[in-house]
């Protein structure tokens, strides 16, 4: 049924020595949506390359901190495979390939196609660590790169032109990462502070 | 080598308003006397941080969210979002549901298309046919405004399904509409495989070629005109799209006169989806009626927008808030594509290329 080839799993586990975690499901229209995680960030290159020679195109990259799992015994949850093998108590919670997972790790999600099916390929990095560009793999990586430089401090390694994209270079980096309250997102401290700066205006004004 | 001091190349700035449409675009763009050399993209006009806000929000609350995230294309952010809901969910949207979502993104995709490429004829100088199209594209915005009473953001779904219905009445109405546009848009057709001014502006105006097209990932209407036969409602069908009689379009030149006709034939077979779907369309429920807890899990869908593919990626947690939404909209791959379709173009089709992609930066800066 799936248009994924037959050996994928295979082929992608020989290009990630480290080790993967793969899972597909078919849904009623006939169409796969394939998960997998890569225990390395460094086998990324290798799969992403194996990947680009089967004719898949890159959709789109997210990046993500994943909050801490919830420590307590889920059942079948296939979602969740990752959080849930790592979920040992009393401990930092960990990827199956050992990235600590303590909210400030990242969970990068490359989003391919391959003739309509979709397969991620989940990449973890911890704080302060840094994923290699896929730019010279697939060339539309390029934005999706950018956006995740200025949206996180996640650093990408080789990219050719690591500017801004949407943020202007003079906002502090890392938006997603912190908690940035509306009124200075809208340059106004308050409504109060903003009456307050209007009245101030009108008297010296007077 | 010339002697004089005039230098060989100088910049121009072509935006960051009105290039094409409304939309704040700016290219830095490097030309030799009339042709373009260089082309640099400062984008970030629109950048409004919608996807911080969507984890701030419940799940319910982002439908409504999503859909004010752009407005051409408005009705595929929340069918997108809804389904990612609906996967993690394990929510089975009605029959009728199914139906009605595929009526109201055709509607959207009428009126998308004869926007876009009406535009195109308003760059031409056509002027008395551009308007003449927007009067074209008038009868689909009566026909949208009438059935979800707005002309924009129609608030036509929700998790579970879709939230408006039709009857008799309004059934035969959106028939007799669909006529009218057939009728003419063929006459459109007609006109552009015809017209002198048309043909001299777009023809091999900003080609994409098939190699290019693939390096950028370009996607929708953009990517079929240069051969990738590629829409994602065959290839990779939800709603009732693998029920219905759907043609994907798709041209070999890549310039701005087969983007143009693929749209124009999108169009006809959009008429054609919507005819189906109103004969076939099965009754029972709308929606399921019920707003159950979204359980942690993740998701990833797809849709074809206007535009081309929209994809979603939704993460769950056990708040009602989403941990990480994210989604990528086609003008975001089609626009880095711009660089290649601008390439030792002429000054004077700059804003003609540009608006051969169908840009939409509200939706792509977010």
């Amino acid at each position: 049924m799936s248009r994924l080839p037959q050996d994928l799993e295979a082929r992608l586990t020989a290009a990630a020595p480290a080790g993967v975690e793969y899972s597909a499901e078919t849904d009623s229209h006939g169409v796969t949506v394939a998960w997998l995680g890569l225990a390395a960030a460094a086998d990324l290159k290798p799969v992403a390359a194996l990947l680009h020679e089967m004719g898949a195109r890159l959709s789109m990259i997210t990046c993500a901190q994943p909050s801490v799992p919830e420590e307590e015994d889920e059942d079948e949850d296939e979602e969740d495979g990752e959080e849930k093998a790592a979920a040992e108590p009393k401990e930092t919670p960990k990827t199956f390939g050992g990235t600590p997972f303590d909210g400030t790790s990242y969970e990068i999600d490359y989003h391919f196609d391959i003739e309509g099916d979709a397969l991620t390929v989940i990449a973890y990095v911890p704080q302060g660590g840094d994923i290699p560009s896929l730019t010279p793999i697939f060339r539309n990586a390029d934005w999706h790169e950018r956006e995740m430089m200025e949206l996180y401090s996640v650093k990408v390694t080789d990219h050719p032109d690591p500017r801004r994209l949407f943020l202007d270079a003079s906002v502090d980096g890392a938006v997603l990462e912190r908690l940035i309250p509306f009124s200075t997102l809208v340059n106004a401290a308050s409504t109060k502070g903003l009456w307050e700066r209007l009245l101030a205006g009108k008297k010296g004004a007077a | 080598m010339s002697t004089n001091t005039v230098p060989e190349t100088f910049s121009i700035p072509v935006g960051p308003l009105h290039v094409a449409l409304e939309e704040p675009m700016y290219f830095k763009i490097d030309v030799k006397g009339e042709t373009v050399s260089h082309v640099d993209i400062n984008a970030g006009h629109a950048h409004r941080g919608i996807e911080y806000l969507t984890t701030k929000r419940t799940m319910y609350q982002n439908v409504v969210l999503t859909e004010r995230i752009c407005s051409l294309c408005s009705n595929s952010h929340p069918q997108t979002f809804a389904m990612a809901a609906e996967k993690i969910a394990g929510i089975e949207v009605p029959e009728r549901g199914i139906y009605l979502r595929v009526v109201a993104d055709e509607m959207k995709r009428i009126t998308s298309h004869l926007f876009n490429v009406a535009l195109l004829v308003h760059l031409v100088g056509y002027e008395t046919y551009f308007m003449h199209m927007m009067q074209v594209r008038e009868i689909g915005q009566d026909m949208v405004e009438s059935i979800f009473g707005n002309r924009q953001d129609i608030g036509a779904m929700c998790i579970g399904g879709v939230r408006y219905d039709l009857d008799d009445k309004t059934i035969a109405y959106i028939k007799g509409a669909i006529d009218k546009i057939e009728v003419e848009t063929k006459d459109i057709i007609k006109t552009f495989k015809s017209n002198g001014s048309i043909l001299r502006r777009t023809k091999g105006v900003g080609v994409l070629s098939h190699a290019d097209a693939i390096t950028c990932g370009v996607v929708g209407p953009v990517a079929r005109a240069s051969g990738i036969e590629y829409d994602v409602r065959r290839a990779a069908p939800y709603a009732a799209y693998d029920r219905l009689p759907l043609v994907v379009h798709s041209a070999t030149d890549g310039d701005v006169w087969s983007r143009a006709m693929v749209r124009l034939e999108e169009i006809l077979t959009s008429i054609n989806l919507l005819r189906a779907c109103l004969r076939d369309l099965p009754g029972g429920p709308t929606n399921i009626n019920d707003r159950p807890d979204i359980p942690p899990g993740q998701a990833v869908t797809r849709s074809e927008a206007p535009r081309g593919e929209v994809i979603y990626y939704l993460r769950t947690n056990d708040t009602p808030q989403p941990e990480r939404v994210k989604w990528r909209v086609p003008t975001f791959m089609n626009w880095d594509g711009l660089r290649f379709m601008l390439q030792d173009a002429k000054v004077a089709d700059i804003a003609m290329i540009v608006n051969s992609i169908d840009p939409c930066l509200s939706c792509t800066e977010r």
